[in-house]
């Protein structure tokens, strides 16, 4: 999506980054606290102490993932606005699954990740048809099937998947020994967020670096330019679509598997949303992309931590990556001059 | 005078008809002048509108159709009447038309100058741009030549020749076709045919079925106007259009859903009509474009082969670019088409298909094109190129197909003079 | 039946309203996939003028003041700023769910108790006069598209933006101009969330709503008038919903019906063959005046 030299980008993700703080500063002196301890209470929430890392990069995992799957998609030229809902149809794969696994943690934990991906790009294939069959844009069809997901998950951790010993709306938890473990006493970062930067590293190489990625990308840059030199324009949206489903479904497992042990509802506090601006905010770069989402995990692991010391609404870790995806917008279109 | 919008030009007394479409396509004819008349009223009610068709297809004797059909139902000479009725309807002082004929038949360009004429008889001043000579001597009174936006000539039609205007026109650029590639033609000619339609027609085609055969080095041009469906037969040869019937490249026949795919896979090449759309990647280097669609590497992308490709295919085509690591959208449209046939030819394709290869180009890039196309017949290719201009399809000094209304109606000389080649178009025998 | 039809009917409102305005935008040919944000901000700002002391009726203006404002603000990227409009949509919703809970927050406190506020009162058949209002407001659209000069230069905006600029047009004035008017009209749908069916801000409250009149846009081939039944199908099915949730023990499981208005208008759009009917020209850039011709 944004072209460019690293530097370039660099600075308008600075000048928005700047936006967006000045921006945080003047909702925590609306809530009446002082500026001053409101961002204290944020940085040190986000990144104060080996609890606060491991929060942040906790948080990161699915945001980390979305933000990839966003960055495929939206190099070939889809816009796949559905990872919220993949990110859920991930989720109840591996709650659906999960529980009947006791035995050995690695290949349950293989089976589960392989089935929540599965489930994330099975969840994009109506939308793909709608497009490929019926010319519908894909931005309405995957709005809709978010709304689908959600339902579905209110409906199935109240009936096929609820626990049984329990009233409450959720599914079966997790074995333990299934579940990932932490990395580092106190602290609840996981292998989680280590897989999902070895797969930012991977499609880094695969979209910059590999005669598939070149195609991709020329695909996405100008779709009948590519159809008349040859490409396979539809297959090669088709992979990238599924692949991005099947990241925001590895996000959806992943969070089962290192964050929550199981399904609840309501499940997704907007992953796939969030990973929409991050990838936005990073250029659909996959590095960049990551970094942002790393970022915005922060954000919301020090708002949380800013409501509780300063009773600063936590709202924060929303409007923030939008705030700064829109600043990053406005910055673009100074930018780029005549050509659209 | 200075004008700040158009606004001010029209309230001064100029209406200008462009050259790029200026209707709503999915509107009526009736809306359509509603919304071209800036006298219009607020609210109008539909046979308000309807009854503005009537009064304006009456004052200026212009057939415009239905009333209420879209307008992209409608063929556009219509389309162009509706567009140049609803410039005059405000009445204005100077009447500016921009490369007008470019999409009409003979009949209706005579139909338009007869009412221009009348037009400036009557005391209305019209201007006219366009590139065609034969329009300028068949009815203005005085012309003014202009070549990369500097004024050449100024004069009374009455006083310069077109061989003069002429000329002038084509001074500075290179022309002429290399002789040699005929011989090459020829002397490959003979062998197992290129490319061959049998029972052919793009489907939904109003046409009847084609059949003809292409041999190794031998070129033909497919001379139609706009909308006569050469265009759509030659995407459908590339697989860019569904057809029916039978395509063979060299042996291989191509599935007819149209698949641009399988037609590469034969060895077919194709030059877009439509090249930034269609022909390049504008946001992608000159080196990525000239390495797809298979850049080279097994896992990983080999850099240094397509920087090094690039580069030797840009210096030989002559592309005036700064590095092939410069973006292909900041090039010049002359230069872009170069990388486009580079890109083509890169491997000497079975067929190459070119749609309008020159058109917009100046003189000098249009030459070159033209011979690369010719180089890579000299080199075996078959060659099938569309173009909708008399004096470009002479040029490449291969037959010529007449195409009107999706068929094939004749097949005549490059000799063949131009007044003729016109009348085919039309559709009316020679 | 008369009270199934009611709540039918007070459900499809908002929708309407906010589709209405949506299918305006997008005939000028932007489109702001953030629907569902700008129904928040305006179901927040008629709470919140509401909680103030507002009466219902203002309380509804304010919300069209606060649509006006955030359609001011989307045309300033979207059209004006030539931002792709899908990714300034999907950042208004972050911000507009974000901002209005932050602002609820603010405005409730940490009390967590709920916060009521006055209704709309009825006008006839137990409905509120705006509710009613919503279902002219297709028509309203349809003349204005079909028979005003405005109307003709906004279809022209969607469908050949260069021909609108060569005619005197402002592609940047019309599609702003329809931006603004539909916040408006999307912010009043929001707002008869809180001032008729549930007489309260939460979190979210709009629920996917937005989405959904995105939906029913193309559903009606972007045609105003065939928004109303589409609207209707919707309201109907989650009026239904709703009666078989009270009603309980229907054997149909539950999450069926939640789904149901998005699975409704995924069918309508596999059945509506598609772009048939789209503007030209959705999504796409205004041209930019020319301040140079470019050499050949």
């Amino acid at each position: 999506m944004m072209r460019g030299p690293f530097a370039r980008r660099l600075a308008v993700a600075a000048v928005a980054f700047s936006v967006a703080a000045g921006a945080l500063v003047g909702l925590a002196f609306l809530a009446g606290a002082s500026p001053v301890d409101t961002l204290r209470a944020l940085v040190e929430g986000a990144a104060g102490s080996r609890a606060a890392l491991g929060e942040t990069l906790a948080r990161a995992t699915a945001l980390v993932l979305t933000a990839l799957g966003a960055s495929i998609a939206f190099r070939a030229g889809v816009l796949n606005i559905g990872l919220e809902g993949q990110f859920l149809a991930g989720a109840v794969a591996a709650a659906a699954i999960g529980p009947a696994f006791s035995g050995s943690p690695f290949a349950a934990r293989l089976a589960l990740l392989g089935a929540a991906a599965l489930a994330g790009a099975l969840w994009v294939l109506p939308a793909a048809w709608l497009a490929s069959r019926r010319g519908v844009p894909e931005v309405l069809s995957t709005i809709l099937l978010n709304l689908v997901a959600a339902a579905a998950v209110s409906g199935l951790v109240r009936g096929a998947l609820q626990d049984p010993a329990g009233d409450y709306p959720q599914s079966r938890a997790l074995a333990e020994a299934v579940r990932f473990a932490p990395l580092v006493a106190g602290s609840r970062a996981t292998a989680a967020i280590l897989i999902a930067l070895a797969v930012s590293l991977v499609l880094a190489l695969v979209l910059g670096k590999t005669p598939f990625g070149l195609k991709l990308r020329a695909t996405g840059l100008a779709p009948a330019a590519a159809r008349a030199i040859g490409l396979p324009g539809a297959r090669l949206r088709l992979i990238a679509f599924a692949t991005s489903g099947a990241l925001a479904g590895l996000a959806g497992g992943l969070e089962v598997l290192a964050v929550t042990g199981r399904l609840y509802d309501p499940f997704s506090a907007g992953a796939g949303y969030t990973g929409i601006a991050a990838a936005l905010l990073g250029g659909s770069n996959p590095l960049v992309a990551a970094a942002s989402a790393v970022l915005f995990a922060g954000l919301g692991a020090g708002s949380s931590a800013m409501q509780r010391d300063t009773g600063v609404p936590g709202a924060l870790a929303t409007i923030v990556p939008g705030v700064l995806v829109l600043a990053v917008l406005a910055a673009r279109a100074r930018q780029t001059g005549n050509e659209p | 005078m200075a004008f700040r919008g158009t606004r001010d030009a029209r309230d001064a007394g100029l209406a200008l008809v462009p050259q790029h479409d200026l209707l709503i396509g999915a509107a009526s004819v009736a809306d359509n002048l509603a919304f071209l008349d800036p006298t219009a009223p607020f609210l109008e009610s539909a046979p308000a509108r309807r009854a503005r068709v009537a009064r304006v297809a009456k004052a200026f004797a212009f057939e415009l159709g239905d009333a209420e059909a879209r307008v992209d139902t409608l063929s556009v000479g219509t389309r162009q009447r509706i567009e140049i009725a609803g410039a005059l309807a405000s009445d204005p002082d100077v009447l500016i038309l921009d490369e007008p004929t470019a999409v009409l038949s003979p009949d209706e360009t005579a139909a338009l100058f007869a009412s221009l004429r009348a037009r400036a008889d009557a005391g209305g001043a019209v201007v006219l741009i366009t590139h065609r000579l034969a329009e300028v001597f068949a009815g203005a009174d005085r012309l003014t030549l202009m070549s990369r936006g500097k004024t050449v000539k100024t004069c009374r039609t009455s006083e310069t020749t077109p061989e003069e205007i002429g000329g002038l026109l084509v001074a500075g650029a290179e022309g002429g076709i290399h002789p040699s590639k005929h011989a090459a033609r020829s002397a490959a000619a003979g062998v197992t045919s290129s490319l061959t339609l049998t029972s052919f027609a793009p489907t939904g085609s109003r046409g009847k079925q084609i059949s003809l055969s292409l041999s190794p080095g031998e070129l033909l041009v497919l001379l139609a106007i706009d909308g006569n469906g050469a265009d759509t037969i030659a995407r459908a040869i590339a697989g860019l259009e569904p057809f029916e019937g039978d395509v063979v490249l060299r042996g291989v026949r191509l599935p007819g859903r149209g698949d641009p795919l399988a037609f590469r896979a034969a060895g077919g090449a194709f030059v877009p009509a439509d090249r930034r759309e269609e022909g390049l990647v504008a946001a992608l280097s000159l080196s990525e474009n000239l390495a797809l669609p298979d850049p080279p590497g097994r896992l990983f992308l080999d850099r240094r082969a397509m920087l090094s490709h690039a580069e030797g295919r840009l210096a030989a085509l002559g592309v005036r670019a700064t590095s092939a690591a410069s973006p292909a959208g900041s090039l010049s449209g002359g230069n872009q088409q170069k990388v486009i046939l580079a890109r083509e030819l890169a491997h000497p394709p079975r067929l190459l298909v070119a749609v309008h290869p020159t058109r917009g180009l100046d003189l000098a890039s249009a030459a070159a094109v033209r011979n690369l196309i010719l180089d890579a017949c000299g080199m075996g290719a078959a060659a099938l190129v569309v173009t909708a201009d008399p004096d470009e399809a002479q040029l490449f000094g291969a037959p010529i197909c007449v195409v009107f209304r999706g068929r094939l109606t004749a097949t005549v000389a490059p000799a063949t003079p131009v007044p003729i080649l016109g009348r085919l178009m039309a559709g009316i025998p020679a | 039946m008369t009270g199934f039809l009611a709540v039918t009917l007070l459900l499809a409102a908002p929708l309407l309203l906010a589709a209405a305005g949506e299918l305006l935008l997008e005939r000028a040919g932007s489109i702001q996939i953030g629907l569902e944000g700008t129904m928040l901000i305006g179901a927040f700002a008629a709470f919140a003028a509401a909680r103030s002391g507002a009466n219902p009726e203002a309380a509804l203006a304010a919300a069209g003041g606060a649509g006006l404002l955030a359609g001011a603000a989307f045309a300033a990227f979207a059209v004006a700023g030539r931002a792709d409009p899908i990714l300034v949509g999907t950042a208004w919703n972050l911000v507009a769910a974000g901002g209005t809970a932050f602002s609820y927050r603010l405005l409730a406190g940490a009390t967590g108790s709920v916060l009521e506020i006055r209704t709309l009162p009825p006008f006839v058949f137990g409905l509120p006069a705006a509710v009613v209002g919503a279902f002219l407001v297709p028509a309203v659209l349809h003349t204005f598209l079909a028979c005003t000069r405005p109307g003709l230069r906004l279809v022209a905006a969607g469908e050949n933006p260069l021909a609108l600029e060569a005619m005197g047009g402002s592609v940047v004035f019309v599609r702003s101009a329809a931006s603004i008017a539909a916040g408006a009209l999307g912010a009043l749908g929001g707002a008869l969330l809180v001032l008729t069916v549930s007489p309260t801000f939460v979190e979210g409250v709009t629920a996917g709503r937005g989405f959904l009149a995105l939906a029913l846009v193309v559903f009606a081939r972007w045609k105003p008038l065939r928004l109303v039944p589409g609207a209707l199908l919707v309201g109907g099915a989650t009026a239904l919903q709703y009666r078989l949730q009270a009603g309980g023990g229907t054997g149909i499981p539950y999450s069926v019906f939640l789904a149901l208005p998005g699975l409704l208008a995924l069918f309508a759009l596999a059945a509506a063959r598609g772009r048939g009917g789209a503007p030209k020209a959705l999504g796409t850039p205004a041209p930019r005046r020319a301040t140079s011709p470019r050499p050949p």
